[in-house]
Order: structure tokens, then C-alpha cells, then sequence
């Protein structure tokens, strides 16, 4: 697929609209590219007596997802690709047994009229969520798109019935110690992404989400998942 | 109800939460890194209009819904049930607004409510409320009159337009009414057998449970002073109380105008390229 003396065809998932419109921002598209991992979530020693975040966990499914996502970055690379937009992660539960899943992410590779204008700082392509709309309104705005980021908590809910022994079926009253829980699981997925943003600079992130997801695990264990695209002002706006 | 909202209060957030917007807070001399659910128009527009995005705020509350009796024959409000729904939510409401105060944010936008259920917990839901706090980058003032951030459920785009309407959002208000609908007698079951005919009492009971909502959210509109209430909606849902126990819920947001002379712009006729499918 790689453009060399002539000139080969591009694929790619973009609308008719989404590719006029990359290039009139200045970018081809090169290619599709996609990034796998098939995973298992091995199995981390519950006490289930309490709240708490479970980081071998939390670690593995956020290297599952970071190899799918550095494999298709390392596919675009290969192509000379500036940046990939319109970029999907998503998960598969595997009908294999023990916890197999497999993390997939997909994006359309671009390159600049100026090749290597639009690397990230940290000298890799720009990865984002953002369709080809949304990027041509963001470029046009004066502002690029840096990084897509993501942050994740594996949590326990506790067993344990409420401690409360007056707690009865017909009351109505706020389980704090679970609100708390969540929230701390949500709040650190949401944390972590935004310490990804940091890593990678910009001005901030839009676009983002949390999501919940039990992924056929014992239902007592829920993953929170945030992500987003991280964006910053455009360096050179007459570089378009 | 009392109000639960105490200025500089985080005594409901969860310690994760103050780590994490304790990080958020701009250092000295140096904007922080903003994170937000904004799409890129919604984040182009809520610029243009005057303000930056600070970060994304949630709260949330679990609780524990239990379960009134009520006579199966009679049509009802179940008051206790109507109140911990209530509570809940704002609960959840309040909690998104003690983060938007630490990031010293002046509202939030683009807010929405969910209930959802837990698959570890039974009888357990979590009210989740979650949106993009703001802040005015002039310092103008744009908190509602009790002091609490704006909330508001509109859009970027909408949040633009009205502020470009000279009007300005106040809070999100709520309504809301636990009805149980009362089975129908026996002579009323034969006498209606077969028939093609309105159920009387099933009609007076949703017309009911739904008024009382309405009334609650429009109640709590006047109280902060407002002009009107916009978006407002109706929704109806049975939270795992069976077939005859339904909450109507109303939410809207509630705006004032900016200035007394403020004028509208006349709007103007766009034709899209987009497909149908794509706007």
C-alpha cells in the first residue's frame, strides 16, 4: 500500500464527504489500519469483603488495549502515515473460554501535503476519534488533534450486604459506601486518562466518555473505561 | 426539601474525586489540561460564546429503592418512593455541581441524568449525573441566583444560541411522581370485557402522576426566579416496582434573559449538504 513509483489505491472507511474534506484540510488518505490483541483476564485473589480497585486487572486490560492501539499506530508508521482519524477501539468477548477477548482498533491513516508536519510532538502519528467532520472543523478552527487517551479501573463491588442491620427491603435510603466505590473507580478512570493527555501535552480533551462493563466476569467486578481525544492548538496554522 | 447544596462543600465526593480535581486546578501562571464530553463543535462553540471548558464532572449516588404497599385497588402517589427518587438525583446532582465548585467553574453544560442498575445489587440503582464544566473567561457572572453553578442540559450548539438570544441558563429543574395505578375491580373488569372503551380510572391515574411532575419542576423553576422552562420532557418508567408502580419523571432547563432590551436575531434560511442520516 505504500505509495513508491506509482501510484497504488488507497482503502479506507471514510464517506465521500469525510474524504473531501481531509483533502481540503491537506491530508490523502493512505490505508486502513487495525490493531489487535486477544487477551485472557487471568484471575486476581478476591477477599470480596470490601470495595477496592483490583490492578492486576486494571493493568492487564489496559496493556491489552495499548498493544492493540501501538499495533496499529506501528502499521501506520510503516505506510508514513501523519496521524489516523476516525479511530474505533473495541471489545470482543471470545467464545474460547476463561476470559479471552480481544481488543481491535481501527482508524484511516492519513499524511500530510507536508509529510511529517502533523507528528505529535512526541514524534509519532496523531491518533484521534474524530470522523473526518470533526477533523476538518477542528483543523480549520486553528487546533489539531494529538492523541487518542484512555484511562481504566477494574473495581470490586463488595459481597456484603449493606452493614446496616436496621436495612430493610421496604427502606429508601443512599448505599455512601457503594456511591463511593463507584466513584472512585470512575473518578480514577477518568484521572488516568487525563494523565495520558498530559503525557502526550496539549490543551485538553474533548469527545470524552466513561463507560462500565462487566465483561462475563463475576458481575461483582465492574471496569470502568474513559477515553477521548486530546487536542492543542495548530503550531503553524499557514502550514494548511 | 432542604437545599443540600453548601457552597465549597465536598463532603460527597469520593476521595478520588478531590485527587482528581485537586490536579486539575490550574497551577499558578499555567492552564491546566481541560477534559471534557464536548464534541468539536460543541467545544468551537462554547469558546465562541465566551468560555473555556474546565473539565468533566460527575456524581453519582447509589441507593437503596425499596417498596411501598399501597391498597392494589387505589390509585395513589407513593410518597416515600417519589421522595428517594428525588433525593437520589439530587444527590447525584449535587455532587457533579461540589466538582464543578472546585474547579471554581461558573456552570456546567451539556448535562445528562441516568438511572442505572447494578447487576450486584438487587434492589440497588445508581443515579449518575455527568457534563462539562465551564467557566466564563472575562469572570463574568453567570452562576443562578442561589449561588449553585448553572446547570443545563442543552447542547453546545443551543447553549450559543441562547446566550446569543440574550437569555442565559439557570439550573436544570425537576420534577418527579411514584404513582401506583390501581388495579381495576371486578364489576369494573366484567362490565369493560371485550369492549373497545377508555379505561377511566387508568387515564385519571397517568393524567395525575404526570401533572404532579410537571407542577414539581415548574415549582422549582419559579422558586429560582426563572422566565420559562426549555426542553423540557416527560418520561415514564417502572424502576423494578412491577407493572402498576410507574415514576414520571420531568426535567428541563430553566433560563432568565441576560438583559431586559435584549433582542432576538432573526433567524436564517441554511441548506445543508448533509444526508439526512448524517446531521
Amino acid at each position: 500500500m505504500l505509495p513508491k513509483t506509482r501510484r497504488e489505491i488507497f482503502t479506507s472507511g471514510l464517506s465521500i464527504k469525510e474524504l473531501l474534506q481531509l483533502k481540503d484540510a491537506g491530508f490523502e488518505p493512505l490505508g486502513l489500519t487495525i490493531g489487535a490483541s486477544v487477551f485472557q483476564i487471568g484471575f486476581q485473589n478476591l477477599k470480596a469483603i470490601e470495595h477496592i480497585e483490583l490492578p492486576a486487572l486494571t493493568q492487564a486490560m489496559y496493556q491489552a488495549r495499548n498493544l492493540s492501539l501501538a499495533r496499529m499506530i506501528a502499521r501506520a508508521g510503516e505506510l508514513g502515515a501523519d496521524g489516523i482519524v476516525g479511530l474505533t477501539l473495541s471489545s470482543a468477548i471470545k467464545p474460547w473460554g476463561d476470559g479471552t477477548g480481544e481488543f481491535t482498533a481501527v482508524g484511516t491513516a492519513v499524511r500530510h501535503s507536508i509529510p511529517g508536519s502533523y507528528l505529535t510532538p512526541k514524534g509519532r502519528p496523531f491518533t484521534t476519534a474524530l470522523n473526518g467532520d470533526d477533523f476538518w472543523i477542528l483543523i480549520s478552527s486553528g487546533s489539531r488533534p494529538l492523541s487518542y487517551v484512555i484511562g481504566n479501573c477494574v473495581y470490586q463491588i463488595s459481597f456484603q450486604p449493606p452493614k446496616s442491620p436496621t436495612l430493610q427491603a421496604i427502606q429508601n435510603v443512599e448505599m455512601l459506601t457503594h456511591s463511593r466505590a463507584v466513584g472512585d473507580g470512575r473518578e480514577l478512570a477518568l484521572a488516568r486518562m487525563r494523565a495520558e493527555g498530559e503525557y502526550y501535552g496539549g490543551d485538553g480533551i474533548i469527545g470524552a466518555s466513561v463507560t462500565e462493563s462487566s465483561y462475563g466476569w463475576n458481575t461483582h467486578m465492574v471496569e470502568y473505561f474513559a477515553s477521548g481525544s486530546s487536542i492543542s492548538a495548530l503550531q503553524n496554522p499557514e502550514a494548511r | 426539601m432542604p437545599d443540600r447544596y453548601i457552597p465549597g462543600s465536598v463532603e460527597g465526593l469520593p476521595i478520588q474525586a478531590q485527587n482528581r480535581l485537586r490536579s486539575m486546578m490550574p497551577a499558578t501562571g499555567r492552564k491546566g489540561l481541560f477534559t471534557s464530553d464536548l464534541s468539536v463543535n460543541e467545544f468551537l462553540l462554547v469558546r465562541e460564546a465566551g468560555f473555556e471548558a474546565l473539565g468533566l464532572v460527575v456524581g453519582s449516588s447509589i441507593y437503596h429503592i425499596g417498596w411501598q404497599q399501597p391498597a392494589l385497588n387505589q390509585s395513589v402517589e407513593l410518597t416515600t418512593l417519589t421522595q428517594a427518587m428525588y433525593h437520589a438525583r439530587d444527590l447525584a446532582m449535587t455532587r457533579m455541581e461540589e466538582e464543578a465548585d472546585m474547579l471554581k467553574a461558573d456552570g456546567i453544560v451539556g448535562v445528562r441524568l441516568e438511572v442505572g442498575r447494578h447487576e450486584w445489587g438487587t434492589h440497588l440503582a445508581e443515579f449518575l449525573a455527568i457534563g462539562t464544566a465551564i467557566r466564563h473567561t472575562n469572570g463574568e457572572h453567570y452562576r443562578s441566583p442561589n449561588g449553585r453553578p448553572f446547570t443545563s442540559d442543552l447542547s453546545g450548539q443551543d447553549f450559543w444560541t441562547l446566550l446569543r438570544a440574550g437569555y442565559r441558563p439557570i439550573s436544570l429543574v425537576m420534577g418527579n411522581c411514584v404513582y401506583h395505578v390501581g388495579y381495576q375491580g371486578l364489576g369494573q373488569w366484567l362490565k369493560q370485557i371485550g369492549q373497545n372503551c377508555e379505561m377511566p380510572t387508568f387515564t385519571q391515574a397517568l393524567y395525575d402522576a404526570r401533572e404532579h411532575a410537571l407542577a414539581r419542576m415548574q415549582v422549582e423553576a419559579s422558586a429560582l426566579g426563572a422566565e420559562g422552562i426549555i426542553g423540557a420532557q416527560v418520561t415514564e418508567k417502572s424502576h423494578g416496582w412491577g407493572s402498576h408502580v410507574l415514576e414520571y419523571f420531568a426535567i428541563g432547563t430553566a433560563i432568565m434573559p441576560t438583559r431586559a432590551d435584549h433582542t432576538i436575531p432573526t433567524p436564517q434560511l441554511v441548506l445543508p449538504l448533509s444526508d439526512r442520516m448524517e446531521m
